[in-house]
């Protein structure tokens, strides 16, 4: 963008000539960088008034004519322009600083119509490639958390997990609320492949979202655009907003340019969120197994005739024996015979080693070397970019490889061929298991453990023999595992493997009709085959199995582009696009599966199926849009500016007769300042508003009701009705969105703020809704609904120090959205968004904020203190726990945050610069099956403290055991009942079992360090005198590196089950944070 | 240069000249369906549903305390709600049974008389209406009054879409309505032309078999509502019985298969899922030991007690009902009960000979002496488990069994006979035992609530249906929609 930017500024140069005086004088100089002092070739140097102009050269210097009392204008993209009156020197040495905020800053809107910050009438913003590709995350988009404002990232922490972008709010019901991507004019498809078990946190693995295929170091700079006015260009998907990526165009080297990048990365897991295990009680369930105490099995295991003390094996919970080392007791161990304890005792104590020893250091290494070059006629690009990483858990790596080329060219002085061709393949293997599933360590260690189990011996155990020792045998005598496997097992024989290549690309032709109006054609094309293979291997706690998916997505698009611009006269000027966009959707999988077990060990094929193998799912689906579109921007004396802009779709998935859509947006952009010329105070001020209506179409296949096909009984072929009903007459929803604007600067630009209001109402939605099964259906798809998101967002920066070559600067964003549902389908008030284990809803529920938690609630008296249930001491098994509401469906929590933010301080002198990030995330509240379930079973330190009367809480209530909950009785005095939580009772005491959902839903918000990145760019005098290299950057970046501030005991409150609708807001086998730290150094030459 | 353009005008719209319509449609899936697969697909969800152990619907072993769970004992304390057991259920039995018998009869309606003979097509509907009336008593049997809808109920709402909150109906007159329906099926239902043929998983549309399960099931309905002063119980049972099943070979079932996804659902759960959740329940093995059932060894496994015994000793020991349960203790569910290929039955001749013992000590006309009936039904059980004749006889020979010397009225002896003969048939063991009150069940010490005698309804209609809802309750008895609310035809004795 900066060599096009240049290229455009000589060729006004060159077009507006002039004749000189003769009075002419000769100025030299030298121009340096105001940072480090180094020297900057290429600053453009021109007589003010004049089309005279020269360049700098590789030492800064240059050499103009110019005539006396003249002023000369220095200007270099990124710098700040100055304006020097030459008066009577002959000498003029510049040191040129940074542009702190640049108001002839070009951003790339929709369909890739270029404005300057004046000129936009709604908030966008822009970030930086190097932000994205400095710090080395392995998905870019996360990158991008905390530096915008309006936009919410939220990453889990499995490796290559999907990271969900939602700008603004969600404003669909059931729909996408993804942003939609847009790489130079191509929409990037950004779905994931995940499975609904997965979303609703039942198993499954995470994928990762699409967008992450977009190599980071290919990025020049981001654009946001926010709002539907901002994006309505772009069509119906263009409602949640749009990510532009601008890749690079070449640096304007001539001839051969070369930048090479290299990082390596090493993780480190963050103890504060993961699980610390009780140290004082054994495994088991109670004290009910064979032995007389209960809490062992009773058996002969040494032979010698005497029945030996064994632990429960079978059981998953940590309520057993209070551990004493004097006694004895034959663990798992004494049952798998390649072990030293074959048939030999423990004494009976906690494991040395928990499972937090299981983690391993993860480790990321990318390299990347682009070469590009560039020359009046055009330029072009090559890069490949690597990327290795080891996750944090055994035998998982992620590799990614990057090809990307672009290229433009000049046909003729009127005609350009651009095309760009980007590759990708991204391998996973040993991804992380997810949500509540026995391929997921995580569910194991936080919920279902036994404080026996030495992970290291069961580490050793597999090694061994590379057989399946659980911990977890379903009995002494019957040594297959019951619920859980040896969990490196599970890392080592039940892994998954994925690839996913990639290709995305466009070729276009611009024609220059005249002066004011350009012609440009495109074929795009989006298209990626994937294909995922998932293993549980012969001897695994559920049934054997290996299946495979495969699934390939295309997506063209087809468009026709009229651009014009043109100044009318002084006064006004125009322009705008007139263009039409032709796309088309496909999507087709196939999904395939052994039936009932394998055969043969460790062979991964379908044909190793033990039974018949079941029809595989087949899945095509086409989506098609036709929409025609046109925008006009007129400009008044560089201060008013009315944008309107009108778009009509014709969409496939609608019914014929519904559709045809039109939808129009309006803007208007007033840069006040312009009238406050003499206010030297004031750099900038622009007042902005705007309104603007999306239309969106049905998900594809809604319309026709079809069967579903189950596997054939025997030889009876078997056909059902679909459980959702079809709607042939869905007709468009729409999105309404207003949003006002004020922005300005002052002081030279080194203060300066950024404040939006928007309000977007979603109508007419597009939602399956549940309907009652009495009418044969689950749902029903209708158009009903309303949801609407109404916020602020605000970025301020401030330059507060700038002494010499050190300068520090802050920049803040701030967002608060709030978001309701204002209606459902009629006589329907809650619509069930996702539905989770334990009786846990994230709802819609009209009145409410999207994405509410449901379940039950404590029982509260008038004073709103926590009642306790002291009704009938002798036959309520409930007496002295918490009263539960008897209805299931309470408002329990709220998803949503009250508000996000992120400040970024960067430090610089010379040409060493420090930066860190703190993101944070205010309020939002999230469930955790994880301490719901880990209390139920004793895991935490929790279950085995002191009471209040300052005694072991397991003791019995004859030893001063026993529990007193915090509550009131039902006469408000202050609940004094002791309960009996000794391993006889003790089992879901202070878990799921007697407390309400409301226990375990907890406050989300999180302060984090998110990134701090310290760099270093090797001074230009330096760098001239190691030919070749051109410049040598070297950079130190920490992620997630602390987080400074969390509710959520145990577990990172980010976490989440991936990308989706509500799939944040519940944790189940959540993964710990994982703190990364490395170099990256980049050379050019 | 004005032919690149051109082209490239034209390569674009090209593309764009395509039908949009028709890239709507869904090429992976059927857009019809012949109708004896919908109907074969309802039979056996409906046997899925009757036979399943799963603790997220089949509960029904445990409620008739013939199981009990081993670690998690939740559902064995009438903790029903957590795991969403009425909605699963209910959404069962009408979306995956109901509408599926409602849709065959759609799409045999919908045949063009070109291709199908005319009583052909009224044998399928008659094959329908019997399995629908099967379903709808099911439905009634555990929630009571109910949304409903039919050929010849008028105002009946349900299993329609365009209305999709249905009113519900009283459960007498549902019942009175089915009762019209199945004499109504019967009769029509014509010998000499086929009906769904292979389609039919019970009996391969045999005109005979139907016939005797039509009658079968009058039979039934009509013991059902012996304590109903509003029907004619009587007439009802005494116009069925000449009719009903006369041995094992009439058995309305559905044999599973030896491989997934068709074998029988306990396979599932118990053996494939490799869990250990349930244990035989000390209050059906304590009875069964206690009268030497020689189907003891086949239901339930043995145990070495030596643990508590001291020496090696293997017995039938159940778990002791409500409370957790150390899974390696007690006896489990014998093979024949975990066989995946293990039928799933509808209706059985021993169910049936159990009535006819009620209906004749109740003072029905239906031939035969209530000991007849009596021992029949536990022959025909024990033949079915495939107990030896001389140790049947020695069963039926015991004082503690034989129907003159057993304890206890007629309720008694049949309850607590036909409780131990329905062992792998959870749903009707439960709702003979809610019917004749026998054997004497008491709810566990830790349960939450008594012995359930009806499911409430799903939250889902609280939510999705409320208007109806808050309507139906003024039909149940006491205006209340609880466990403990009985079903119309559960009359305290």
């Amino acid at each position: 963008m900066r060599r096009i930017l240049q290229l455009c500024l000589t060729a006004v140069c060159v077009v507006a000539f002039y004749a000189s005086y003769a009075q002419d004088r000769t100025i030299t100089g030298r121009i340096t960088s105001a940072d480090d002092g180094s020297p900057l070739p290429g600053v453009n140097v021109v007589v003010k008034g004049t089309t005279n102009g020269t360049v700098t050269d590789v030492n800064g210097k240059y050499t103009i004519t110019a005539p006396a009392g003249s002023t000369l204008i220095f200007s270099f993209i990124g710098l700040k322009t100055q304006e020097i009156a030459i008066g009577e020197r002959s000498a003029l040495d510049v040191p040129m600083g940074q542009d702190a905020q640049q108001l002839s800053e070009v951003l790339v809107t929709a369909q890739g119509i270029e404005k300057t910050k004046n000129e936009l009438a709604y908030s966008a913003q822009k970030v930086d490639g190097s932000a994205v590709s400095q710090t080395r995350d392995n998905n870019f988009v996360n990158a991008l958390s905390g530096k915008l404002a309006g936009v919410q990232i939220t990453r889990p922490n499995s490796m290559g997990g999907s990271t969900n972008v939602v700008i603004r709010g969600n404003k669909s019901l059931t729909g996408n609320n993804q942003a939609l991507f847009v790489v130079d004019g191509v929409p990037i498809d950004n779905s994931n492949t995940n499975t609904t078990d997965q979303a609703s946190g039942r198993g499954g693995y995470d994928y990762g979202n699409a967008a992450a295929d977009i190599n980071p170091d290919d990025i020049e700079s981001i654009n946001v655009l926010k709002g539907a006015a901002a994006s309505a260009l772009y069509g119906s998907r263009a409602s949640n907003g749009v990510v532009i990526i601008t890749t690079k165009k070449g640096r304007g080297t001539k001839g051969l340019g070369v930048t090479f990048n290299g990082g390596v990365n090493v993780g480190t897991v963050d103890k504060s969120t993961f699980i610390k295990y009780q140290n004082k009680y054994g495994q088991g369930y109670g004290n009910y197994y064979e032995d007389p105490s209960g809490f062992f099995l009773s058996r002969d295991v040494d032979g010698d005739g005497v029945r030996d003390l064994v632990t429960p094996t079978s059981e998953d919970a940590s309520w057993g024996a209070p551990f004493d080392p004097t006694k004895q007791v034959y663990l798992w161990d004494a049952f798998d015979p390649a072990s030293p304890y074959y048939k030999k005792s423990h004494p009976f104590v906690a494991a040395k080693n928990d499972p937090s020893k299981m983690f391993q250091h993860s480790v990321q290494q990318s390299y990347s070397v682009m070469l590009d070059g560039s020359s009046e006629k055009g330029y072009y690009k090559l890069g490949y970019s690597t990327n290795r990483e080891t996750g944090i858990m055994p035998n998982s790596t992620l590799k990614k490889d990057f090809v990307n080329f672009g290229s433009s060219y000049k046909l003729t002085d009127k005609l350009t061929a651009t095309a760009s061709v980007n590759f990708s393949n991204i391998r996973g293997n040993g991804r992380y298991g997810t949500g509540y599933n026995d391929t997921n360590l995580m569910t194991n260690f936080r919920q279902w453990w036994a404080t026996t189990t030495d992970i290291k011996d069961q580490e050793a155990a597999y090694f061994r023999n590379h057989k399946n020792i659980t911990w977890n045998w379903a009995d002494p005598d019957e040594t297959k595992p019951i619920y859980w496997d040896n969990p490196y097992f599970t890392r080592w024989e039940n892994y998954e493997d994925d690839n996913r290549l990639r290709y995305f690309g466009y070729t276009s032709l611009n024609y220059k009709l005249t002066s004011w109006i350009d012609v440009t054609g495109r074929i795009s094309l989006d298209t990626y085959s994937e294909f995922q293979e998932e293993r549980q291997a012969l001897g695994s706690v559920t049934t054997s199995q290996y299946s495979r998916f495969n699934r390939r997505f295309k997506e063209y698009n087809y468009d026709l582009m009229v651009n014009f611009n043109k100044e009318l006269n002084e006064n006004f000027t125009i322009k705008g696009i007139v263009g039409a966009n032709v796309r088309r959707t496909h999507i087709e999988s196939i999904n395939a599966s052994t039936n009932g077990g394998l055969v043969v060990d460790r062979y991964y094929a379908i044909e190793n199926t033990k039974n018949p193998i079941i029809a595989p799912t087949e899945i095509e689906s086409d989506l098609g849009v036709d929409g025609i579109y046109a925008n006009a921007s007129i400009g008044y004396k560089n201060m008013l500016y009315l944008d309107l802009t009108g778009r009509r779709d014709q969409a496939s998935s609608l019914p014929k007769a519904n559709n045809t859509y039109y939808y129009p947006s309006t803007s208007l952009s007033f840069v006040f300042s312009e009238l406050m010329k003499d206010a030297t105070w004031l750099n900038n001020g622009k007042f902005r508003i705007n309104y603007a209506e999306v239309g969106n179409t049905a998900p594809a296949q809604s319309l026709k009701d079809v069967y579903d096909k189950p596997t054939a009984f025997g030889t009876v072929t078997l056909f059902s009705a679909q459980s959702t009903k079809n709607n042939p007459n869905l007709k468009p929803e729409r999105t309404k969105s207003f949003e006002t604007g004020f922005e300005m600067s002052f002081i030279e630009d080194r203060v300066g703020f950024d404040v939006t209001y928007y309000k977007q109402n979603t109508v007419d939605q597009i939602v399956p809704a549940a309907v009652s099964n009495a009418s044969g259906y689950d749902k029903k798809f209708i158009n009903a609904g309303e949801v609407r998101n109404q916020g602020f967002e605000v970025t301020l920066y401030a330059v507060p120090v700038q002494i010499g070559a050190f300068s520090w600067k802050v920049n803040v964003n701030w967002t608060r959205n709030r978001n309701m549902v204002l209606s459902l389908a009629p006589g329907i008030n809650a619509l069930q968004l996702n539905t989770f284990q334990n009786g846990v809803n994230i709802d819609a529920a009209v009145g409410s904020p999207y994405g509410v938690i449901r379940g039950t609630d404590y029982v509260y008296n008038d004073k709103g203190q926590r009642m306790i249930d002291d009704s009938d001491p002798e036959n309520n098994a409930n007496y002295g726990h918490y009263l539960k509401s008897a209805a299931s469906n309470v408002i329990v929590g709220n998803v949503n945050p009250d508000w996000i933010g992120g400040v970024q301080n960067t430090f610089k002198y010379k040409s060493l610069s420090l930066s860190f990030l703190i993101d944070t995330k205010h309020g939002g509240s999230v469930y955790s099956l994880d301490m719901a379930y880990g209390l139920s079973g004793g895991l935490y330190p929790e279950t085995a403290g002191l009471n209040q009367m300052g005694n072991p809480l397991r003791n019995s209530l004859a030893q001063g055991g026993g529990w007193i909950y915090d509550g009131v009785l039902s006469d408000g005095t202050k609940n004094n009942i002791v309960v009996d939580v000794s391993a006889q009772n003790g089992y879901g005491a202070f878990g799921t079992d007697y407390n309400p959902t409301r226990a375990f839903v907890y406050d989300a918000s999180f302060v984090k360090l998110r990134e701090v990145v310290f760099s270093y760019s090797l001074p230009q005098s330096i760098v001239a005198r190691m030919a070749p290299f051109k410049g040598i950057d070297v950079s130190l970046v920490g992620r997630n590196l602390w987080i400074i501030h969390k509710n959520l005991p145990y577990a990172d409150p980010e976490d989440g089950l991936g990308s989706g609708n509500a799939t944040n807001g519940f944790q189940s086998g959540a993964y710990p944070n994982v703190r990364n730290m490395g170099f990256n150094v980049r050379f050019k030459f | 240069m004005k032919k690149i353009i051109i082209s490239v005008l034209a390569l674009g719209f090209l593309f764009s000249c395509g039908d949009l319509d028709e890239l709507n449609d869904n090429p992976k899936k059927a857009a019809d369906a012949p109708a004896g697969t919908l109907f074969a697909n309802a039979q056996k969800n409906l046997a899925d549903i009757l036979t399943s152990a799963n603790v997220n619907r089949g509960i029904w072993r445990l409620l008739a305390q013939q199981w009990a769970e081993t670690t998690y004992n939740d559902e064995s304390v009438y903790d029903i709600a957590t795991r969403n057991i009425p909605q699963n259920v209910w959404g069962i039995l009408y979306r995956d049974v109901l509408k599926d018998l409602e849709t065959s009869r759609t799409n045999v309606l919908a045949v063009d008389p070109l291709f199908i003979d005319e009583t052909v097509r009224q044998n399928q509907i008659q094959l329908i209406e019997i399995m629908e009336v099967y379903a709808w008593t099911v439905v009634v049997n555990i929630y009571g009054p109910i949304p409903y809808s039919s050929p010849t109920y008028s105002g009946g709402q349900a299993l329609d879409i365009e209305n999709p909150s249905p009113k519900y109906e009283k459960a007498e007159d549902i019942y009175k309505d089915l009762l019209t329906r199945l004499d109504a099926a019967m009769t029509k239902l014509d010998a000499d032309k086929d009906n769904f043929g292979d389609y039919d998983l019970l009996y391969k549309g045999d005109y005979d078999s139907w016939i005797k399960f039509g009658n079968s099931l009058k039979l039934k309905m009509g013991m059902i509502l012996a304590d109903v002063p509003a029907f004619n119980s009587k007439a009802i049972v005494e116009a069925a019985a000449p009719h009903v099943f006369t041995s094992n070979d009439d058995n309305a079932l559905i044999r599973y298969k030896d491989t997934p996804p068709n074998t029988n659902p306990v396979w599932v759960d118990l053996i494939q899922s490799g869990r250990h959740d349930f244990v035989a329940a000390n209050t059906i093995v304590d009875v069964v030991v206690a009268l030497e059932d020689p189907r003891t060894p086949v239901w339930f496994t043995e145990v070495d007690t030596s643990s508590e015994e001291g020496v090696e000793k293997f017995v039938y020991w159940g778990g002791i009902y409500g409370n957790k349960n150390s899974y390696s203790k007690f006896s489990h569910p014998g093979d024949a009960i975990i066989d995946p290929t293990q039928a799933g039955v509808f209706m059985d001749y021993t169910e049936v000979e159990f009535y006819l013992a009620e209906a004749v000590e109740r003072g029905y006309n239906v031939g035969g002496d209530a000991e007849t009936h009596y021992n029949n039904a536990i022959t025909s059980s024990m033949n079915y488990w495939g107990v030896d004749q001389a140790d049947i006889d020695t069963y039926l020979d015991r004082p503690d069994v034989a129907y003159a010397t057993a304890d206890g009225n007629y309720k008694e002896k049949i309850g607590t006979q036909k409780w131990i003969a329905m062992y792998n048939r959870g749903y009707e063991a439960w709702t003979e035992w809610r019917r004749l009150d026998y054997p004497v069940l008491v709810a566990p010490d830790l349960a939450l609530t008594d012995i359930p005698l009806r499911f409430p309804y799903p939250v889902n209609e609280q939510t999705l249906n409320t208007a109806n809802y808050n309507t139906a309750l003024s039909l149940l008895p006491g205006g209340v929609d609880k466990v403990s609310t009985r079903i119309f035809w559960d009359v305290p004795q």
